[in-house]
């Protein structure tokens, strides 16, 4: 009766959304490492657990007032409720119940209760001693007052303070990559100190007028020395001593020196993925960046451009040097190969990258990385570069929205230049937003005062802005002369003035800054007027 | 008809002279060797193998003479530093492009007298930023600039006695009459910049005056054709 309750019991679990939003909430309070309320709850535990700390430091010689105790009362409730909420996440009791029912049921086996039972606990007791968890509990323990004892484990409080700092994270991290090596030389370490006491009791003994009274003041003696600290409070007096002493000093700086320089390079080793997980930190910030593939020539041209527009990018560049270069420059970068979907889905092609330019001098390389940044994301933007003429078809068949090739451009720039340098040096300018005069695109958004409207009644001169064209994908403008395809619509260049603009248009406008944002203001505020949302 | 002399065997040289107009221009490009000879030939240009380390054989293409621009197209910025400075000892008045490698050798290039800078991958980093920034503006640009459509931006200089001559701009209304947008205008009298057509004090024009305008190469070969018709 009591293991059919049990198990609807678990089924039911498993098939109740609420059961299962509630668990993945708390997951994300507490262990998802990509949630951001789970850095929000880190922040407020680390207050928290730092002024319960500096209470019970202000406990050792006063005595608590109600407010002090309810805060620590308060303090510990918060700390038992998380501990059994990191308890229950640990794992599914009612999968463990389930998978043992299905088993029975199967196999026409008897469902013993009693086994699952013993299942589900040794999973909890596995939680209990894993390492964080009896930093844990033990952080709960000082707040126990008839065991005035237990205020030493007030330090285990500090040590919780490891669950909410990466960075603490990190530094057990290198020590445990390198404790094959630790190990070694602690035990070396420990024999050290153990020849060293050994000499010492035996050649600094009152009995030899030396200050060394037992083995504890030997070993104490020992680890000062090997340390390099030396107090000095017990200094050989013995010609045996201080050979000892000389030995123990030298053999201690070694295997000083030694231990810096394990945790030192595991540090250089951990640089790596320390800046990378910086990278993709703050990558996280950012709605709509722009991944550079590549950071030659082109690709610093590329990001010192968008730098200037204060526009957010990443650069991503397999080789040392290109990313050093990079990361000198102040820049966000990822050093490892673009072409890995790995690297492409972690830089964030998926969600919040807005475009991605392929900028490598290799071709083989660009139509690969396009390949695969069209494959993992259909919508994103993407520009490549082309070095040969050859590959171009081949850019756009792969799916660049663009493609660039530096010498052919160049080439352009040098014909123009050479032709018609005034006309040139305008464009260039007007492209470059040098002068004060810029071309820019106004949308017609629907219901504005300019839908619907021709374009003698827009009155742009007026309005001290020059009509260029106008960029429509809408048929209805069709019979009008001057019409150009671009990509996926037209350019309807100098419409004449009985150009009725239709919503969704682009004008195209050359003018002052002010003038086309003061235009493009009243177009929006008359679009609000109407009752439209912006 | 101007001549332009192409030094260095690159992607660029090809490019650029691929992209001359043959009516008006006279190209001739300069090897090292036979085989960039050989294979510049082949695409139809002219070639000529000389050492440009020597100024005798600079004059002997016709630098300081007939030659009115060189293309230093050298990968090196070493080399095309050394042909810009030999070059610009013999002809002060020679129009003088170079590319360039490294940026930091772009000031020497200068100092060494060259008139125009070109980097080909300042250029396409700029090229690819506005491209994001501003595809459709960029497009549009892209047509008139490099002549991808039918579309032109073209310099048109009054001639005296053209019947331009003391009219003001804002008078010439071309949108109306030829189908042309008036960018702006090179007033000479006041100097060599250009005055955007927009928002600005209108001027009278005067022979050698410089207007820009964009539009269809048919209409603008017709206005060209009427304000150099003299009176």
């Amino acid at each position: 009766m009591l293991t059919r309750l049990i198990v609807n019991f678990a089924c039911l679990l498993k098939a109740s959304t609420n059961y299962r939003n509630t668990k993945l909430f708390f997951y994300n309070l507490l262990e998802n490492p990509e949630s951001r309320i789970k850095s929000n709850f880190n922040v407020v535990m680390i207050c928290l657990v730092l002024s319960s700390v500096f209470l019970l430091i202000y406990e050792v010689d006063t005595q608590f007032t109600g407010i002090e105790r309810l805060f620590e009362y308060f303090l510990v409730t918060l700390f038992i409720i998380e501990y059994l909420l990191r308890a229950w996440l640990y794992n599914d009791v009612h999968k463990i119940i389930l998978e043992n029912y299905e088993k029975a049921e199967y196999l026409n086996s008897p469902f013993r209760l009693g086994k699952v039972v013993r299942l589900i606990l040794a999973k909890k007791i596995e939680y209990i001693f894993t390492p964080l968890a009896v930093i844990d509990l033990l952080a709960i323990l000082p707040s126990y007052r008839p065991v005035k004892m237990l205020q030493v484990l007030l330090i285990f409080r500090l040590l919780k303070l490891l669950r909410y700092f990466k960075s603490l994270n990190l530094f057990a991290e290198i020590l445990s990559s390198k404790r094959f090596e630790l190990y070694n030389l602690i035990t070396f370490l420990g024999f050290l100190v153990f020849i060293g006491s050994t000499g010492i009791y035996l050649f600094e003994h009152p009995t030899n007028s030396g200050e060394v009274g037992n083995l504890f003041d030997a070993a104490y003696w020992a680890i000062v020395t090997v340390s390099s600290v030396g107090y000095g409070d017990i200094a050989p007096k013995t010609t045996g001593g201080r050979l000892v002493a000389m030995a123990l000093i030298l053999t201690g700086l070694g295997v000083l020196s030694f231990v810096i320089s394990i945790i030192v390079s595991a540090f250089n080793d951990k640089m790596q993925d320390l800046r990378e997980n910086r990278t993709y930190a703050e990558l996280k910030r950012y709605p709509g960046f722009v991944i550079i593939c590549g950071f030659g020539r082109v690709g610093l041209h590329i990001a010192s451009q968008l730098e200037k527009h204060r526009q957010r990018f990443v650069v991503i560049d397999s080789e040392e040097v290109n990313a050093l270069k990079a990361r000198r420059l102040g820049y966000l970068v990822i050093h490892a190969d673009a072409s890995k979907y790995e690297v492409l889905i972690n830089a964030g092609i998926r969600n919040r990258a807005a475009a991605v330019l392929c900028a490598t001098g290799d071709d083989v390389v660009n139509v690969y990385i396009t390949l695969t940044s069209r494959h993992l994301n259909p919508a994103i933007r993407i520009i490549s570069r082309a070095n040969s003429q050859d590959n171009v078809k081949k850019l756009y068949q792969a799916g660049a929205d663009n493609v660039i090739q530096p010498f052919e451009i160049a080439a352009m720039v040098v014909a123009e230049y050479i032709g018609q340098p005034v006309a040139f040096e305008a464009i260039l300018g007007i492209i470059r937003e040098e002068k004060q005069i810029i071309m820019e695109t106004l949308i017609v958004h629907s219901g504005s005062v300019i839908d619907g409207i021709s374009i003698f009644n827009v009155d742009l001169e007026q309005r001290k802005l020059m009509l260029v064209g106008v960029i429509s994908a809408n048929p209805v403008h069709r019979k009008h002369k001057n019409r150009y395809k671009l990509k996926n619509e037209h350019f309807y260049f100098n419409p004449d003035p009985n150009f009725v603009l239709q919503a969704g248009d682009l004008l195209v406008v050359l003018g002052r800054v002010i003038a086309i944002d003061y235009f493009r203001d009243q177009i929006e505020k008359s679009r609000i007027g109407n009752g439209l949302k912006p | 008809m101007k001549r332009i002399a192409v030094f260095g065997y690159s992607i660029m040289s090809l490019e650029v002279m691929s992209r001359l107009n043959e009516d008006q221009y006279s190209l001739v490009f300069i090897g090292q060797d036979e085989s960039e000879a050989a294979l510049v030939e082949e695409k139809g240009f002219a070639s000529k193998i000389i050492d440009f380390r020597n100024d005798d054989e600079l004059r002997s293409i016709g630098i300081g003479a007939d030659i009115d621009i060189i293309f230093c197209f050298y990968p090196k910025d070493s080399d095309n530093v050394f042909l810009t400075f030999s070059a610009r000892a013999i002809d002060k008045a020679l129009t003088i492009v170079a590319i360039v490698d490294d940026p930091e050798s772009a000031e020497i290039l200068l100092a060494a007298g060259a008139n125009k800078i070109i980097d080909p991958y300042e250029i396409c980093g700029r090229k690819t930023h506005d491209m994001l920034a501003k595809p459709d503006i960029t497009n549009i640009l892209d047509a008139a600039v490099f002549g991808r459509h039918d579309l032109h931006i073209a310099q048109i200089e009054i001639p005296e006695g053209s019947y331009l001559e003391n009219t003001r701009s804002c008078d010439l209304k071309l949108g109306e009459k030829y189908n042309l947008i008036l960018i702006g205008v090179v007033d000479r009298e006041s100097g060599e910049a250009l005055h955007f057509a927009v928002g600005e004090k209108e001027c009278t024009l005067n022979a050698g005056d410089v207007l820009v305008v964009l539009g269809p190469s048919r209409e603008i070969s017709s206005f060209k054709e009427e304000v150099e018709a003299v009176l």
